[in-house]
């Protein structure tokens, strides 16, 4: 499997702080973004503690397969996926009792999209706003549903998606990590297909670019830093009220040769 | 004479009460009601009394007069009401007594953020919020403490979601194809058909011509979804475009496979 990766964040053009964070673990084909938040209570802590905590658990948890989950662990999941789910939990509390001991920190909080692709699945948890979006085909799609009030108010119909892009309430979540010490984490998984394009990306992306510019961005540049790149300018030169972080993976099969491929005809079990 | 009563969180700040003249609320020292909070523009809003009844009007601000948590333009009030002004509100008192009755006490609202500013609601001010939402465009929300809203009257025309079926777990009985089972129950979040290691509903037998990864069911709080893999499934003989909602008797073919798609107790 080749992956080419991009990544990419910027403080905007209103902020002066920036609270996203990100990072990708190669080796293990995990991609972290968080957003956080707090102002003064800085945020930017908040979502450097989310991805190096998440990164920090999966990588044990590959080391010693023993480490315990943290949480329950859900029959629905497979392994990854509860991993990753537990990886989340961990943040949530590493982030809490930060800002329990630490009066400066009080308020700080962060939204998180964790995905990692092993064994042709993507596992995928979340919290807050942060999006993954999926490129297959042509075909771009949102996989991850917002956990803000104004999408909660478009899923029991209350407003209308037009409603929602206009609506003053936008910034108002309804879950982040930070903030209670249960937090639900979304999860779910998704087979992944040869030439799949994974897009992480926080608010100020999707608050100032549409899906349309986004898609199409992803399908006409040469490599997936070309794309973030653009993106990021993209959400900068339309007013940037945001910090925006953006980090694209696209997943190629690596093409064998003719012998490689003849080698494991040979050796496929011939069923009855 | 009715009042407006001006409060920062739990605690009020000061009372003013409404003649002839209309109330200016802002940032400016001008005004009747000053807050001096950068959120709230120069002059914001005011209200006043327009025949006989008490009226609220925003002077364009910046970051919008809330009142009950909507966004208004103009609005008429009513004894009770908060308006939501920055990170202040004023609590609306329209009874016209000389001496009247003390201001009720409001339950505690959630406070209109600034726009710019992400704030996260806890699980109890969350259900408080969705209900105040709902109950101005006349929904209810399931699990919510009945009575502590306000029903909007006659307005019940916008359907809620349906509550998820999580309980009920769906099944594929394998019609006809060769597979490594003859029935799956659809536990986990996610199963795939095909000849692939990772497939929960494997094609066996003669599959050098099978793919790898046919098709995919993800199992979500509604329901199940079919989606395509290397191959477009049909389901009752249709090709599926996109995720296809899968209902109880569903009849799924692909690769081969005749799955039938059922919900079990």
């Amino acid at each position: 499997m080749k992956v080419d990766i991009g990544v990419r964040t910027d403080v905007g053009r209103v902020r002066t702080n920036n609270e996203d964070n990100f990072k990708v673990v190669p080796e293990l084909h995990l991609f972290v973004l968080s957003d956080g938040m707090g102002g003064e209570a800085h945020g930017e802590v908040a979502s450097q503690m989310a991805v190096e905590g998440i990164a920090a658990h999966c990588q044990e948890a590959q080391k010693n397969p023993k480490t315990p989950l943290f949480g329950p662990h859900r029959p629905d999941l497979t392994e990854t996926t509860n991993r990753l789910v537990s990886a989340v939990q961990v943040a949530n509390q590493m982030i809490l009792q930060t800002a329990e001991r630490d009066p400066t920190h009080r308020g700080m909080g962060a939204t998180v999209v964790v995905v990692r692709v092993s064994n042709g699945r993507m596992s995928i948890a979340h919290v807050g706003d942060s999006r993954l979006y999926l490129m297959r085909l042509g075909e771009f799609q949102q996989l991850t549903n917002d956990h803000s009030l104004v999408a909660e108010q478009v899923r029991r119909g209350i407003l209308s998606q037009d409603q929602a892009e206009d609506s003053k309430m936008q910034s108002v979540l309804l879950r982040a990590l930070g903030v209670e010490a249960e937090v639900e984490v979304e999860a779910d998984e998704q087979i992944l297909m040869d030439g799949d394009t994974l897009l992480l990306c926080s608010d100020g992306l999707t608050r100032m670019v549409s899906d349309e510019e986004i898609a199409l961005t992803l399908q006409t540049a040469d490599s997936a830093q070309k794309a973030v790149d653009r993106l990021v300018e993209m959400a900068c030169d339309y007013g940037g009220q945001d910090n925006v972080t953006v980090v694209a993976a696209k997943f190629k099969k690596t093409s064998d040769g003719l012998l490689a491929r003849a080698w494991r005809w040979l050796n496929e079990p011939l069923d009855s | 004479m009715p009042k407006l009563t001006l409060k920062f969180e739990d605690k009020v700040i000061k009372e003013v009460a409404i003649g002839t003249q209309p109330v200016i609320v802002g940032r400016s020292p001008d005004t009747d009601i000053q807050i001096d909070n950068l959120a709230v523009s120069t002059n914001h809003a005011k209200v006043f009394v327009e025949e006989g009844r008490l009226v609220v009007e925003d002077m364009n601000s910046l970051n919008g007069t809330f009142v009950n948590n909507q966004k208004i333009q103009r609005t008429v009030l009513k004894t009770g009401d908060s308006i939501q002004i920055g990170k202040h509100h004023l609590v609306v008192d329209d009874s016209w007594e000389a001496g009247s009755a003390p201001v009720p006490d409001q339950p505690k609202k959630m406070v209109a953020p600034k726009v710019q500013e992400t704030m996260v609601l806890d699980s109890k001010k969350r259900l408080e919020m969705l209900q105040q939402a709902a109950a101005a465009a006349g929904v209810k929300i399931p699990g919510a403490p009945a009575g502590s809203a306000p029903a909007a009257a006659g307005a019940a025309t916008v359907p809620a979601a349906a509550p998820p079926a999580r309980a009920r777990l769906g099944t594929l009985i394998v019609m006809s194809g060769s597979t490594d089972q003859r029935e799956y129950l659809l536990s986990g979040k996610l199963t795939v058909i095909g000849k692939s290691d990772m497939a929960t509903v494997k094609i066996t037998g003669f599959n050098w011509f099978k793919p790898k990864i046919a098709a995919q069911v993800n199992k979500r709080d509604d329901g199940y979804y079919l989606t395509k893999g290397d191959k477009v499934p049909t389901v009752n003989g249709l090709p599926i475009q996109g995720a296809a909602k899968l209902n109880d008797g569903d009849l799924i073919e692909v690769a081969g496979l005749k799955l039938n798609f059922v919900y079990k107790d």
